[in-house]
């Protein structure tokens, strides 16, 4: 952005003030409103599947959202998101089974092991280039899936076959089979899609979030200017490893079951392809993306068609309709509904 | 590209030397009995993995993308080869697989590769992703999800002996495949015309394309040379490893590893990585069976902790 641009949007921004300070408790209220009632809404409306589809969307949406906010913020494509989305549940499982933890300390065990593990990762491969970044993803996952399947390490992971995951006790009040059930499950899948998306918004529009988008647009140029280019990826991509396992504990938690399928190249591949669907530019166009994405592998999942679909709509997406649907939506709405902003 | 993963075929293959050969001992002996073996296999695989890492590395030096469907190519060229070789036998199978697949590469350099050249490379690199995972899962729509195996051609069945040591002859009939298609390469490259304006692109492609390069003709030459060499790969890995969905997805991950490793873009460099790749592998399988599936994930890291852009000289994209 050139030194002009800036002066205009600030002195826009100005100019805007006074009707800005009462818009904003408006968006605040509406979005409030819609919050409360997506949470209770559709446990009243919908039937019980299409509570569990939605909520399995939401779940997707999360993850999508995880590698939407590292390819739009900081230009690198992740493509092992699933290993620490499967990961983590086997971690909580392991942890629970073999070293008799409490379920609450099995999660917070599972979290902050993964989350040094994409320290650890993410020191590594992040100075690397951006393509060498997707392929050391790619890696990373198929390791992770390799050691999960390993012979040595049967007793802990049991293979191919899976873990069935069923803590006793509970968690935040929560017996299993309540987070099971599709119908208590939906306000926590809900409520987590909005504060990460949240999350995800606030870091975007922090100085952190301005940093990282100009490292994406020339790394040298901000290491010229005194920037440290290197750590601010870092933390990038642990925050969005850490939405990642947010998204697998959720998952474990309500599906009771970790596969080695929950680690494998096809998950990462769905939650790349949502994020494409919806929009990787915002928090909405992801996790609305797990959910166009769930009910569309609904239809057409049972005929075997998901995997073949999600290489097509990856191609159509990135090809013909880069924003998104989300992202197109709110082209159209931007430039119909607010034609003087786009004039000026 | 299927997400279901066999535990990988190199692996298997590599594990398959210890049931076929009678020369394994305890790891303790290190003598020619294991030494000569276990050189021969890591060759073999090598050998394969050459032909695909060095393509991706040819199409990355010229377009600065990473073709993510390679494996695909790869396994297509293994289910063609299986097809034609059950009409016309292998020689059959070994001309038309990659002649096939030469004409799908200018396909690719025509369809894709030029009406995307304004977008970012990460975008091009997951448009090959997804067509990646369309031809894989066609395949399997195709062919179903059980493995094929192809026989060895009579001439090559068998094995021969050497300072009383038996070694199948596939796998050095593979080995000379490999070192010869290697050596022709780097004598185009290194004394051919073509092979010079394809080592400036890569240098320096804004420099080459001043200097009078046409790099959209070299693309087009490079796209269909690389598709022929994973159709090449993929009709001599039926023999030796199997023919089985999901074998795009093992291939393309370990081309991607020795791809980084040799330094993205450098074509020596990844010779060299498919080697040590191909040794690693080899031995892990024979010396730690139970963490072999890691092994090459280990040298990996290790190689980034070490040296982050690679062993070889490549070119950071522009």
């Amino acid at each position: 952005m050139s030194n002009g641009t800036a002066t205009r949007v600030a002195a826009r921004n100005g100019a805007l003030l006074p009707g800005a300070s009462t818009r904003v408790p408006v968006a605040v209220v509406l979005a409030a409103l819609l919050f409360g009632l997506g949470a209770f809404a559709p446990v009243h409306l919908a039937s019980e599947f299409v509570l569990r589809i939605a909520s399995g969307g939401l779940l997707l949406g999360m993850l999508a959202l995880s590698v939407a906010f590292l390819m739009c913020q900081a230009g690198l494509v992740a493509l092992g998101a699933a290993s620490v989305y499967g990961g983590v549940g086997y971690l909580f499982a392991i942890a629970m089974s073999e070293w008799d933890l409490s379920p609450t300390s099995a999660l917070l065990f599972a979290f902050v092991t993964v989350v040094l593990y994409s320290v650890a990762l993410g020191a590594l491969i992040v100075r690397t280039n951006p393509l060498a970044f997707m392929m050391l993803t790619l890696a990373a996952g198929e390791m992770i899936n390799h050691g999960v399947m390993l012979e040595a390490l049967r007793d802990y992971t049991s293979g191919a076959d899976g873990l069935v995951v069923n803590f006793k006790g509970a968690i935040l009040g929560m017996t299993a089979a309540d987070l099971a059930n599709a119908t208590q499950f939906w306000p926590i899948a809900w409520s987590a899609a909005w504060l990460l998306g949240l999350a995800a918004y606030a870091v975007r529009r922090s100085r952190f979030g301005a940093i990282l988008r100009a490292i994406r647009d020339n790394e040298e140029r901000m290491r010229f200017s005194g920037f440290d280019t290197y750590l601010p990826r870092l933390v990038a991509f642990v925050f969005v490893n850490a939405i990642a396992a947010i998204c697998g504990l959720l998952h474990v938690l309500n599906s009771g079951f970790v596969s080695p399928e929950s680690l494998g190249l096809g998950v990462s591949t769905n939650a790349l392809v949502a994020a494409l669907i919806g929009g990787v530019a915002g928090s909405t166009g992801p996790i609305a993306g797990g959910v166009l994405f769930a009910f569309a592998q609904d239809q057409f999942g049972a005929r075997g068609f998901t995997q073949l679909l999600t290489g097509v709509a990856m191609v159509v997406f990135i090809v013909a309709l880069p924003r998104g649907v989300v992202g197109s939506l709110v082209e159209a709405a931007r430039r119909n509904l607010l034609p003087k902003r786009g004039a000026r | 590209m299927s997400g279901d993963k066999g535990g990988g075929s190199a692996h298997d293959a590599a594990m398959r030397f210890q049931g076929s050969s009678q020369v394994v001992r305890p790891p303790c002996l290190w003598t020619t009995s294991v030494i000569a073996p276990l050189i021969a296999n890591s060759l073999a695989l090598a050998s394969l993995l050459i032909m695909l890492s060095s393509g991706l590395a040819l199409i990355y030096g010229l377009r600065d993308v990473i073709n993510f469907g390679h494996g695909a190519l790869y396994m297509l060229g293994a289910y063609l080869g299986y097809s034609i070789a059950l009409v016309g036998g292998f020689w059959v199978a070994l001309f038309f697989a990659p002649l096939l697949l030469a004409l799908l590469g200018v396909v690719f350099e025509y369809g894709v590769l030029r009406p995307l050249r304004g977008r970012s490379h990460i975008e091009v690199a997951l448009v090959t992703l997804g067509l990646g995972i369309i031809l894989g899962q066609a395949l399997i729509f195709i062919y179903g999800g059980e493995a094929r195996g192809v026989d060895a051609p009579a001439a090559l069945a068998g094995s021969v002996s050497l300072y009383n040591l038996s070694y199948p002859v596939y796998r050095i009939f593979l080995i000379a495949m490999g070192l010869g298609s290697c050596t022709a390469l780097a004598l185009w490259l290194r004394f051919s015309t073509s092979g010079l304006y394809v080592r400036a692109v890569s240098q320096d492609p804004s420099v080459a394309r001043m200097m009078g390069v046409n790099s959209d003709r070299l693309s087009l030459l490079v796209t269909s040379l690389s598709a022929a060499f994973a159709g090449v790969a993929g009709v001599l890995a039926g023999p030796y490893l199997s023919v089985d969905p999901g074998m795009d997805v093992t291939m393309i991950v370990d081309c991607l590893i020795i791809v980084v490793i040799g330094g993205t873009g450098s074509i020596a460099g990844s010779i060299v990585a498919a080697l040590l790749f191909g040794f690693v592998q080899v031995a892990g399988s024979v010396f730690l069976p139970d963490l072999a599936a890691l092994a090459p994930y280990v040298l990996l890291f290790v190689v980034l902790l070490i040296a982050p852009r690679g062993i070889g000289r490549g070119r950071a994209p522009a």
